[in-house]
């Protein structure tokens, strides 16, 4: 029975850990998507940023949603003076609690530090290269689902065997 | 609803660095009154001024006319300030930057200077800013009445009004209380009021937000909020059918052409432009069109008594109505 259980648990373990890689991915993909409708906002509309990430947050859902609320409350508010410190206080936030890896959050906030900055061709330039850094994290991200999630799963239950026989 | 002109300096210091904020609040009310433009100069003397005032504020919110005790402006205070005039979105005001100034809400200008990256002889935008001017607009009911007398024909109808003056003499306050009274009718005058359309192309004039005029502009108006002028002024005239056209600052080609359109349908105008004497009206060679036969009235203005003094006023062939020198 107790073999069962750890057998159990580690398989989960493993899961879990394959689950917070396949997270990663889609809040990658849909950071992406989102920031495409900011760019919307921003190259045609030229909608000023506190209303511009207001509207995206009401068609986002979850964290990305919360990230824009976050900045876009705490410049309303006057919390903070530049668009650069919100985003970062943001970033530090709203998403410490997603499974984005430390170097897809690092390249979030550097995109705090041109949006708003320049004129809408110049602007359109930056979110295209974002673009292609997102979608290199994003790649980058499948390729680790693709190698680490076979080999976590069956992990997992492998150490729950081990643990199994070594018991008994 | 209009608002107090107690509340429009709050409104102008809502786009300061909170201790600036701070700063200038802690002045006297009459002061505060009395101010009409904040600048910010970098490494320079924070300084305030208004009609025969300019004072100089130390860090802990005391005015003084010694410069040398005065809270000197930082980069990041500039820094924050333009992002605040901004919005935190410089693509969103990238046209008004081309012309070195910024609308913000309530109708007041935030003049900009700084380092123009130009293309083409043009003005493509504006970097490292290093100097600003936060001009605080504030409405003067009545400010049109020693004026409207000369401007109006008949109860019904008026003449085709031009208004000369300088910078920071009151055309723009003039303008806007001549549209509220032409609209809204005066009974001293025996006027009854006329539909306005009023192009206002630098949110100026009624301060519209978010749709709201902040000023009076009359109950008979129609505001077109930040559309260029000669565009404008064809859009009205097709479709909200004015008996008379306001707008701020003519001095365009495209202007002049589309006056000439809106008086040959029959609409009168009052419009504005900048200049201390007609002479100076007469140079400007593009607006060449509407220099002969299209204005009736002339009004001059200047500060010699205070913001707004009327100098003159003429008729269509510049005969003296009204001389100042001849009181």
């Amino acid at each position: 029975m107790g073999g069962l259980l750890i057998i159990t648990a580690s398989g989960l373990l493993g899961i879990l850990f394959s689950n917070r890689l396949s997270s990663r991915y889609n809040e990658l993909k849909n950071l992406r998507r989102f920031m495409q409708m900011l760019e919307t906002e921003v190259t045609y509309g030229a909608t000023p940023l506190p209303a511009a990430l207001r509207n995206i947050s009401n068609k986002a859902e979850g964290l990305i949603s919360s990230f824009f609320v976050c900045i876009s409350d705490s410049l309303t508010d006057r919390r903070f003076y530049t668009l650069w410190d919100a985003w970062v206080f943001a970033a530090d936030t709203a998403l410490a609690d997603s499974s984005l890896q430390r170097s897809d959050i690092e390249l979030v906030k550097s995109f705090g530090s041109i949006l708003g900055g320049s004129d809408r061709a110049d602007q359109k330039k930056h979110f295209e290269l974002f673009y292609l850094q997102l979608k290199h994290q994003e790649d980058a991200a499948l390729e680790e689902i693709k190698r680490s999630s076979k080999m976590y799963r069956s992990l997992g239950f492998l150490l729950g065997i081990a643990v199994f026989v070594v018991l008994v | 609803m209009a608002m107090s002109n107690d509340i429009k300096i709050l409104e102008v210091l809502d786009y300061l660095p909170k201790h600036i904020r701070q700063m200038i609040r802690k002045l006297p009310e009459e002061t505060l009154a009395g101010i009409e433009e904040i600048r910010l100069r970098l490494g320079k003397p924070l300084c305030v001024s208004g009609c025969d005032l300019e004072l100089f504020i130390t860090a802990d919110g005391k005015d003084t006319a010694d410069a040398g005790k005065a809270y000197l402006v930082s980069g990041d205070d500039l820094k924050s300030s333009l992002q605040l005039v901004c919005n935190f979105s410089m693509y969103s005001v990238e046209e008004e930057l081309k012309n070195g100034f910024v609308t913000v809400c309530g109708g007041h200008r935030v003049g900009v200077c700084g380092r123009v990256v130009a293309e083409n002889s043009k003005v493509r935008t504006m970097k490292d800013i290093s100097y600003m001017n936060f001009r605080i607009a504030k409405q003067i009911i009545g400010a049109s009445d020693k004026v409207i007398g000369y401007l109006i024909r008949s109860p019904d109808c008026i003449y085709n009004t031009l208004i000369i003056s300088p910078p920071q003499c009151g055309k723009t306050t003039l303008l806007r209380d001549l549209t509220r009274k032409l609209s809204s009718g005066s009974e001293a005058h025996l006027f009854q009021g006329m539909k306005i359309s009023l192009i206002d192309e630098r949110s100026e004039i009624a301060a519209c937000s978010l749709g709201i005029p902040r000023n009076d502009v009359g109950i008979r108006t129609d505001v077109l909020d930040g559309c260029p002028k000669a565009e404008g002024i064809l859009m009205m005239i097709r479709s909200m059918s004015p008996e008379i056209i306001a707008t701020d600052e003519i001095g365009r080609r495209e202007d002049a052409d589309a006056i000439i359109d809106a008086v040959n349908a029959g609409v009168k105008v009052v419009t504005t432009i900048h200049g201390s004497s007609i002479g100076d009206f007469l140079k400007k060679q593009d607006l060449s069109r509407i220099q002969r036969g299209v204005f009736e009235r002339y009004v001059v203005l200047s500060r010699r008594n205070g913001v707004g003094t009327i100098e003159a006023v003429l008729d269509g062939s510049f005969n003296l109505l009204f001389d100042i020198n001849q009181k």
